[in-house]
């Protein structure tokens, strides 16, 4: 009898609902929904299925590699690096089919492939030297972008065959290619950190990693599949930058690592570890993206649009501190 | 068995760091793969203004068509004009000049916003809004030629008149460029100015934006071309990318002077921010006497170093006429006054310039700034 009394009720409905909104991501998404009505209403030319889609095409990259940043951000680490293996993979894909002759399929999986051992390396150093994420990855931000220039020798490749845009420029059933990929990335990868172990793993070593090495848990295997996991989301975004842009240079993805990391943190996931999730950081790379665009839609200049930005950056991790701060004590 | 998986992973990066060296015994100066056309050596035959030998055929023109809607000749137009980035000098005197174009012309209203960075895909990103927005015109300086292209062309399916300046696309991607100066003929004043001062033995280095850039590959590959048919003894150092920064610009041309000491007979810089930046490094390191700085920039930043004789020639065009020709011609194609095929247009006070290359406006020879006339210019 005592036990059945305290045993906790299911949540109604409401409750769920409540505790969604007042959640980091759910108070995020109503910034961006003010957003986006404030924005529809400056300008007809925004909040339409064509421009939507065409600001998905833009944010592919930036989303892909957003998800194993959430991860490795997650973990209390950090990666840097992300850029300038974007911009060797796709030097790499250009070279091996201009220069050695490769068949493009051929160059295609090169150029992944060299983008994901990039992303080893890192991990590899991390792990096993022990140097700090934030380190290695700042060296590997120039060394990555340096061997980038070396291969290119300041050269791009260009005059890819049609099929090859497909990816970058083409639409599956009226919706642009690589945001199909973003979508289905998204949701795998958002149940694989929400729902099992591997996910769990990284919350724990970003809680306390000492901590999660002595409950058994594969450190140092986590954190080098995380790191490589991120070379290959790279190298994934790469190849379809490549594939939208239609040349390769070597200055190809120059920092989109803040763009992504702007966007996870934005997305609730803590710096210092331990916090995040994938649809919270989804959520900050849409919300930039729309916002990018819908000012200059609205007659914004650009300059002032990073000013915007930054501040909505600002307001929108303030709110989301108070409104935690205020759950955590009710 | 996880040891050897990853030995393989790393040799798999290996054969990429073996090409490096071995691909490197080409030059690695910044120059790019297309073909070269140097002028004529200073001294033989002096030509009169860079443009004769266009007097052979005319190529046919290679520009892009606009969709075709309502004719907007004569009626307001709203023009945006995107360059590489906003906040620089450079861009700064482009923009005075359409504004000043706008004036005169009094039925066009021109904007102009572009990324704060060279970035290209921030540059495709601020177009494609612009074409989402739906302006009339655009006239742009391209980040990358062939990145920019499809988005410009999407431009001109939507019926938006498209001009570049400064820097080009793909040819069908717009309909008209500006050319400020034909690429050879910076190359020839650059070299010919360095010999001026140094004698034609003389060693010298480049500081660039980066190896990428399109323009500056270009005058290398035409500096080079040039250099090697009239003054095969110079002596080519080393070419030192700066982005466009100036601190950067600042601390290669320091390289340069330190590394190289007495053998150093002269800098070029190839972008408006490295010159004046080389020759700030070279009157701190008081080696004015010994290194002649020669480049591309704005007149109002040599000044200095031209007015106490540090720097003898600055050379370059003038942008605020560039940005003034670009808007008279988006407003001659959109009137229909100036169509393929024809071999000039006319450009307010410009007068008459000529079209070169299939599609192509030359705004003229290149300028040379020096002590005697650098003051009557302020930009």
């Amino acid at each position: 009898m005592q036990a059945e009394k305290t045993k906790p009720r299911n949540p109604t409905v409401s409750e769920k609902l409540r505790h969604l909104l007042i959640s980091q991501e759910g108070v995020l998404f109503l910034i961006m929904l003010a957003s986006v009505l404030f924005l529809a209403t400056r300008t007809d030319k925004f909040l339409t299925v064509e421009n939507l889609l065409q600001q998905g095409r833009f944010m592919a990259e930036v989303g892909l590699i957003a998800i194993p940043m959430t991860y490795i951000i997650i973990t209390g680490g950090i990666d840097l690096s992300v850029g300038s293996i974007l911009g060797l993979t796709a030097i790499v894909l250009g070279w091996t089919w201009q220069e050695l002759g490769f068949p493009l399929e051929l160059a295609i999986i090169t150029g992944i492939i060299s983008g994901t051992v990039a992303g080893f390396v890192n991990g590899l150093f991390i792990v096993r030297v022990g140097v700090p994420p934030l380190i290695m990855t700042l060296a590997t931000l120039a060394l990555y972008r340096g061997l980038a220039e070396g291969i290119s020798q300041a050269r791009s490749a260009r005059g890819y065959p049609e099929w090859f845009f497909q990816l970058g420029q083409g639409e599956l059933l009226g919706i642009p290619t690589q945001l199909w990929l973003l979508i289905i990335a998204v949701v795998i990868f958002a149940i694989v950190l929400a729902r099992t172990r591997l996910g769990r793993a990284l919350y724990a070593i970003g809680n306390n990693e000492t901590g999660a090495r002595f409950s058994g848990l594969t450190v140092n295997r986590h954190l080098l599949f995380i790191y490589t996991f991120s070379g290959f989301m790279s190298a994934v975004a790469g190849y379809i930058f490549v594939s939208r842009v239609s040349t390769t240079r070597s200055d190809m993805g120059t920092g989109i690592e803040l763009d992504v990391i702007a966007a996870v943190v934005l997305g609730g996931t803590s710096i210092f570890g331990g916090t995040g999730s994938i649809p919270g950081a989804i959520i900050g790379v849409v919300l930039i993206q729309l916002l990018k665009n819908g000012l200059v839609l609205t007659g914004v200049t650009s300059d002032a649009t990073i000013v915007v930005i930054g501040s909505v950056l600002i307001f929108a991790i303030l709110v989301n501190n108070f409104i935690q701060r205020k759950r955590d004590e009710s | 068995m996880k040891k050897t998986l990853a030995i393989t992973l790393i040799l798999a990066l290996f054969p990429a760091l073996v090409s490096m060296p071995l691909s490197a015994q080409d030059r690695w100066d910044g120059s790019d793969e297309l073909d070269v056309n140097p002028l004529e050596c200073m001294g033989a035959e002096m030509m009169d203004d860079g443009d004769m030998e266009e007097d052979m055929d005319m190529p046919e023109y290679d520009g892009g068509m606009v969709a075709m809607g309502d004719s907007m000749a004569g009626m307001d137009i709203v023009v945006v004009d995107v360059p590489k980035l906003i906040g620089i000098g450079y861009f700064g005197a482009t923009t005075l000049g359409q504004q000043l174009a706008a004036e005169e012309l009094g039925n066009v209203s021109v904007s102009t916003d572009g990324p704060t960075d060279a970035n290209i895909d921030d540059q495709i990103q601020v177009i494609d809004s612009y074409i989402t927005q739906g302006v009339d015109g655009i006239l742009f300086a391209a980040n990358d030629p062939v990145a920019i292209a499809p988005v410009l062309r999407k431009a001109l399916e939507a019926g938006i008149y498209v001009v570049g300046y400064d820097a080009n696309s793909e040819p069908d991607a717009r309909q008209w460029f500006v050319n400020q100066a034909e690429f050879n003929g910076i190359g020839k004043a650059l070299i010919d100015s360095l010999v001026g001062q140094k004698g034609e033995d003389a060693s010298f280095g480049i500081v660039t934006s980066t190896f990428t850039t399109p323009n500056q590959a270009r005058w290398v590959s035409e500096m080079w071309a040039y250099a090697t048919e009239c003054f095969p003894d110079l002596d080519w150092l080393e070419t030192l990318e700066a982005q466009e920064d100036a601190g950067l610009s600042f601390q290669q041309a320091q390289t340069l002077i330190n590394k190289y000491g007495e053998d150093l007979d002269g800098i070029i810089g190839l972008t408006s921010v490295a010159t004046p930046a080389s020759a700030d490094a070279v009157n701190q390191a008081d080696v004015c006497e010994d290194v002649a700085v020669v480049g591309l920039a704005l007149p109002n930043a040599m000044k200095p170093y031209v007015s106490t004789g540090c720097v003898r020639d600055v050379i370059l065009w003038n942008p605020v006429d560039l940005g003034y020709a670009a808007l008279y011609v988006l407003r001659a194609v959109v009137d229909g006054e100036f169509n393929p095929g024809d071999s000039s247009v006319m450009a307010g006070k410009l007068g008459e310039l000529m079209v070169v290359n299939g599609s192509e406006v030359l705004l003229g020879p290149p300028f040379v700034y020096n002590m005697d006339n650098i003051d009557d210019f302020d930009f």
